[in-house]
């Protein structure tokens, strides 16, 4: 057989298009899931067992579970109980945003717990009340832990993302899969996007290695 | 009883466990003058650490209590009561840990700010010049905007010591504090301590080195079995002890240390 890539140069736009629409979504879902995911982080380290209870319950059903039936599960099941329509775009957006919480709150959780005891010590030998030693020592610590393994949630969810196409949102995958059914050229198209994936995926992971280095490096005591 | 020989701490009866089975402190009764230097010494699981612990608020106390000037600061009716401690008397004690316990994501100069201004609302500004002379005074001038991360153990401990120093302490604790120190780092980490010693801050101080005791001890006190065995001027622990098991465990650190 012969390959023949040229062809994707008439459909360049409309993969621009699909890579915009991925990285949109992509950075949404970061903001919106990463904050959940610290608060879900912070719920379970809470002295309640209820509020650490639910927080469970939810990270181990999302962190369990394939992406895919999530997003389906939303697409199709949520509008049946709600009784509303949702948009492809809003089921892509509140699918990975759970997931993506799901993830970071164990990204957060861990950070939380590795400022040890021994900081918490100084805070009261220095008289810091309750508010101070949150916001000037315990957090200030946790995402700065928390950032090497974020990164690569980011990274993980910017994978996973491909996965919207299934319900129908016009992401890369969504437009590659297009472009490959129309021209009957798998090979060349599917290769491209995944190519297209790499170029952003393998630097951000290269940037993972580094800024941890850094910030291990930072934090050693 | 004049105001001048009034104890500055008074431990009456302090009795620690953790959990049901581990009893670490059974009763103790200290009382420390203003002005003394108190070394606590004895072997490791004696109760020295958790007494220092204790005194600076960072534990509960099955019962007993604990005075500071006079003032009542912990204290628990026993059997599961609660321990009361009055934070705003925890304010006048200082303590520096064994393992140093800077704040990793703050330069030398903000760790030691960050208490005065966020606990006594001090201007950023008058914090920053106190600890500039402070660091001047301990010799760490060029290390204001280092972060620990970029700082040896020796100087470490000694930013510790002008972070705690900077909220004036009445007392200072020093739980083993060269402990976690290479050798050769020990001696700037000790001239500090002498140099305050100097200036009449009293201090209660837990160490393995007996050289250190002996040096800034007003007073030494041996603690085993979590309570006091003996008690009494540095000359007569360190030197001549009068009970079996000080001399036992003088005995034996000595002999390891040659």
């Amino acid at each position: 057989m012969s390959l023949d890539f040229s062809v994707l140069l008439l459909f360049q736009d409309a993969l621009v298009l699909g890579l915009w629409t991925t990285i949109k979504l992509t950075l949404i879902c970061v903001v919106l899931g990463s904050s959940l995911g610290f608060l879900v982080g912070l719920a379970r380290t809470a002295p309640s067992a209820v509020v650490r209870g639910i927080a469970s319950v939810y990270v181990e059903f999302f962190r369990g579970t394939p992406v895919l039936i999530q997003l389906f599960w939303i697409f199709f099941c949520l509008p049946l109980i709600l009784g509303v329509e949702l948009s492809n775009l809003a089921s892509g957006v509140i699918a990975l945003t759970l997931y993506m919480g799901a993830i970071t709150s164990e990204t957060f959780r861990a950070s939380l717990k590795s400022v040890g005891r021994e900081q918490m010590d100084a805070c009261i030998a220095l008289g810091l009340p309750r508010h101070v030693q949150v916001t000037s020592v315990i957090l200030p610590q946790a995402v700065l832990r928390a950032v090497p393994t974020l990164l690569s949630n980011c990274v993980s969810l910017f994978k996973e993302s491909a996965l919207v196409s299934a319900v129908g949102m016009a992401d890369l995958m969504f437009v590659g899969q297009n472009i490959s059914n129309n021209t009957a050229r798998p090979v060349e198209v599917l290769t491209v996007v995944a190519l297209i994936y790499f170029a952003i995926a393998f630097p951000l992971t290269r940037a993972v290695t580094l800024v941890e280095g850094r910030i291990l490096k930072k934090l050693a005591i | 009883m004049t105001s001048a020989s009034a104890p500055l701490v008074s431990i009456r009866a302090l009795h620690k466990s953790y959990g049901p089975h581990i009893q670490v402190l059974k009763g103790l009764d200290i009382e420390m003058k203003p002005g003394e230097r108190v070394v606590v010494i004895g072997p490791s699981g004696g109760g020295k650490s958790t007494l220092l612990r204790v005194v600076m608020g960072l534990e509960k106390i099955d019962s007993g209590s604990v005075t500071f000037g006079g003032r009542p600061y912990i204290s628990s009716a026993g059997a599961g009561a609660k321990t009361v401690i009055d934070t705003e008397v925890r304010r006048s004690i200082g303590m520096v840990f064994q393992h140093y316990t800077l704040f990793p994501h703050l330069s030398v100069v903000q760790n030691l700010v960050l208490a005065p201004c966020k606990v006594r609302g001090e201007k950023k500004a008058s914090a920053v010049r106190r600890a500039e002379a402070l660091l001047e005074r301990f010799g760490l001038a060029a290390k204001a905007n280092a972060y620990p991360a970029q700082l040896s153990g020796g100087q470490k401990q000694r930013v510790a010591i002008a972070r705690a120093l900077m909220l004036d302490p009445k007392l200072m604790l020093f739980d083993e504090v060269t402990s976690a120190l290479d050798p050769e780092l020990v001696a700037e980490v000790e001239q500090v301590i002498l140099q305050l010693a100097g200036q009449d801050m009293p201090m209660m101080i837990v160490t393995h080195d007996m050289w250190f005791a002996k040096n800034i001890a007003s007073r030494v006190i041996f603690c085993a079995g979590g309570v006091v065995v003996e008690d009494g001027p540095p000359e007569q622990v360190l030197g001549a002890p009068r009970e079996e098991r000080t001399r036992e465990f003088i005995d034996r650190v000595f002999h390891i240390k040659q």
